[in-house]
């Protein structure tokens, strides 16, 4: 019984295709392109080492780039919005950051409520 | 009691509390529910304090540590699977460590991060062979007390301090869809793992019996665990109520570790960034090294081999063997380049499904009037003991089908 | 009055760590030798001590591969080398005596003896 209870919620999970399970993805990308705007926003305050600024430029871009290369609809309108964030320079403005974040936020917001 | 023996380990327990997995899920709480789930840390430390202050009595009283006796308790075949699944969530448990290691002294070096995890496990085998078991524990838990940073840092940023007390009362927050609520409850499971990880008992009753406990340290062990502990949390409630302040408002739930020193940056600068991460580079070493000799301890009680670093490696040679390999085995599992949040993860959901078959034994054991004679389990222990025991084995039946309901706590 | 005058094998025996009379580690009781005969009384001989012990307590699948991992080595104890039962097994001799610490004495010859404070 706990078997077959177990293959269900395995079917279950593995059964969501196309934007449902993107949804972890792109809530990924959302926090990531907004924690890439506070690393660069105390940056420009002074607040940050710059080895500490690199390493998580470094450490964001590269969960940026799983989230993109783990969607099942690579030609959606998010997975084009997480490709115009991974564009940016590092160094890319905290505000122009924010707003794919924001972005981001929109489309995961419509999706979970699809 | 020594006073300055007494301050020295309560202070100890405070620095060592915080391992890498509640860092990330004390983070992700925060934004995510706000203070909402500042309750299951108290759950949790309540629990962990319960059972911690249990598997330090049985140590100071039948003078043998939790996994000598868990043997005789459920016989060789289901102690067997305790011990494998004990062996397999704290080896995942230690990878995570070393793999958070790593990534600290990446954001503080810039070093590439495979040489740092090396380097990282060299530092922890020389620490371990070096120093005996009392320093190896206080070296680390002391330096981890930079994490004081996240408190102060939490006071400096005027949070809405009645929200946050009224996050410390059990509660559903209000509106949740069905997807946001079975991701409340994946968070309270993770984290009432993630502070009462299985790893924590066995090393703290193995540590009692490695500083010679005895009667006389009764109460010793009881105000570490209660004030050590209790301390030890606020840390993780720090981290938590902070980033419901400056993450949650902002759309960041952290998806890397560094993201949570900037809860220190923001009001202290650099000095901030710093400490929190020295803070934090320490705290997780002290887990690394706990995870490690809590297998070398598991495995060498299980079988009846020779233990312990209150002896030279040498005095205990396949002990010494087991926790070289149980560190070389995380730096392996670190090098495959599995993320470190992956191995949290992990970590968490097989820590949890192991937890019943930990505290079934402890309990039976701090029961039993033959071991305990009059420092048996009274009412209160009792009470408490199966009550938490209850919550452990309802969030155990629970784990696996939230985590994959909500891929992980992803959503 | 003998540690075994009347003992409960399962509840208070097996499975007990066995330490020597230098108080080390000497193994766990894993699995112990009777003798007597249906309708007599049964009395414990030795404690088996190995992982050759674990035969008659694991499913044959998994007592092969603990064959494969650890050997099937197997030390006796005769009864008469147990001082005291309680949450140990106490012995009389050095484990040495008994056949007991001959792993870790091999293994002991890899550690480094410098070094550690």
């Amino acid at each position: 019984m706990a078997r077959k209870l177990l293959l269900l919620l395995l079917t279950l999970a593995s059964c969501s295709k196309g934007p449902e399970a993107d949804l972890q993805y792109v809530s990924d990308a959302r926090s990531v392109a907004a924690e890439w705007a506070l690393v660069n926003e105390q940056a420009a305050h002074g607040k940050l080492t710059r080895t500490y600024v690199d390493s998580m430029h470094q450490w964001l871009r590269q969960q940026m780039q799983t989230d993109s290369s783990s969607l099942s609809q690579p030609k959606s309108a998010y997975a084009a919005e997480i490709a115009a964030v991974l564009d940016q320079p590092d160094d890319a403005a905290p505000a122009q950051l924010r707003s794919y974040a924001d972005r981001l936020k929109q489309i995961e917001d419509s999706l979970e409520s699809a | 009691m020594n006073p300055l023996e007494l301050t020295l380990g309560i202070m100890t327990a405070v620095g060592g509390f915080v391992d890498i997995s509640e860092l990330v899920f004390a983070a992700k709480a925060g934004s995510t529910f706000g203070y909402a789930l500042i309750w299951a840390f108290v759950l949790g430390t309540i629990g962990m304090s319960v059972f911690g202050e249990m598997s330090g009595r049985v140590a100071a009283i039948a003078k043998q540590p939790v996994f000598n006796l868990m043997r005789h308790r459920l016989g060789l075949k289901l102690g067997l699977v305790t011990l494998m699944g004990s062996l397999i969530s704290t080896l995942i448990t230690c990878a995570a460590e070393v793999g958070g290691m790593a990534l600290i002294l990446n954001y503080l070096t810039g070093w590439p991060y495979p040489l740092l995890a090396l380097l990282s496990v060299i530092a922890l085998i020389a620490s371990m062979w070096i120093l005996p078991f009392k320093w190896i524990e206080r070296t680390y838990g002391l330096l981890g007390l930079m994490m004081i940073v996240f408190a102060v840092a939490l006071v400096a940023i005027h949070p809405p301090w009645a929200k946050l007390a009224g996050g410390i009362a059990p509660q559903v927050p209000p509106g949740l869809s069905t997807k946001e609520l079975l991701n409340y409850s994946y968070f309270i499971v993770a984290i009432l793992s993630a502070v009462m990880f299985p790893y924590e008992s066995y090393f703290y009753s193995s540590g009692g019996i490695e500083e010679g406990w005895g009667a006389k340290d009764l109460l010793t062990n009881r105000v570490t665990c209660t004030v050590g502990f209790g301390l030890g949390s606020l840390l993780a409630i720090a981290i938590l109520a902070s980033s419901a302040q400056l993450f949650g408002p902002i759309n960041v739930s952290p998806e890397i570790p560094g993201t949570s020193a900037l809860e220190a940056a923001t009001p202290f600068g650099k000095a901030g960034l710093l400490l929190a991460l020295l803070g934090m580079l320490f705290a997780v070493a002290g887990a690394a090294v706990e995870t490690c000799m809590s297998n070398a301890y598991a495995v060498s009680q299980f079988f009846g081999w020779e233990w312990g670093r209150h002896a030279k490696p040498s005095e205990a040679p396949r002990f010494t063997v087991a926790w070289i390999a149980v560190m070389l085995l995380a730096l392996l599992i670190v090098l495959t380049g599995v993320d470190v949040m992956s191995l949290v993860e992990y970590a968490v959901l097989f820590s949890i499904i192991v937890l019943p078959l930990t505290y079934l034994p402890l309990m039976l054991l701090a029961n039993d009037k033959s071991y305990m004679r009059e420092h048996a389990n009274r009412w209160l222990a009792k009470a408490l003991g199966w009550l938490f025991f209850v919550v452990v084995t309802a969030a155990a039946v629970a784990a696996i089908p939230l985590y994959l309901l909500t891929s992980g706590g992803g959503g | 009055m003998s540690a075994l005058a009347n003992i409960k094998i399962v509840s208070q025996l097996l499975d007990l760590p066995i330490i020597d009379k230098d108080e080390r580690s000497c193994g766990i009781v894993d699995d112990i030798e009777l003798s007597g005969a249906a309708g007599k009384e049964l009395r414990v001989s030795a404690l088996l001590v190995g992982p050759g012990a674990y035969e008659g307590r694991m499913p044959r699948w998994l007592y092969w591969l603990t064959r494969k991992i650890a050997g099937d080595r197997m030390a006796r104890v005769p009864a008469d080398q147990i001082v005291e039962i309680g949450s140990v097994v106490k012995l009389k001799s050095r484990g040495e005596t008994l056949g007991l610490h001959k792993v870790e004495d091999k293994v002991r010859a890899w550690i480094p003896r410098k070094g550690a404070l």
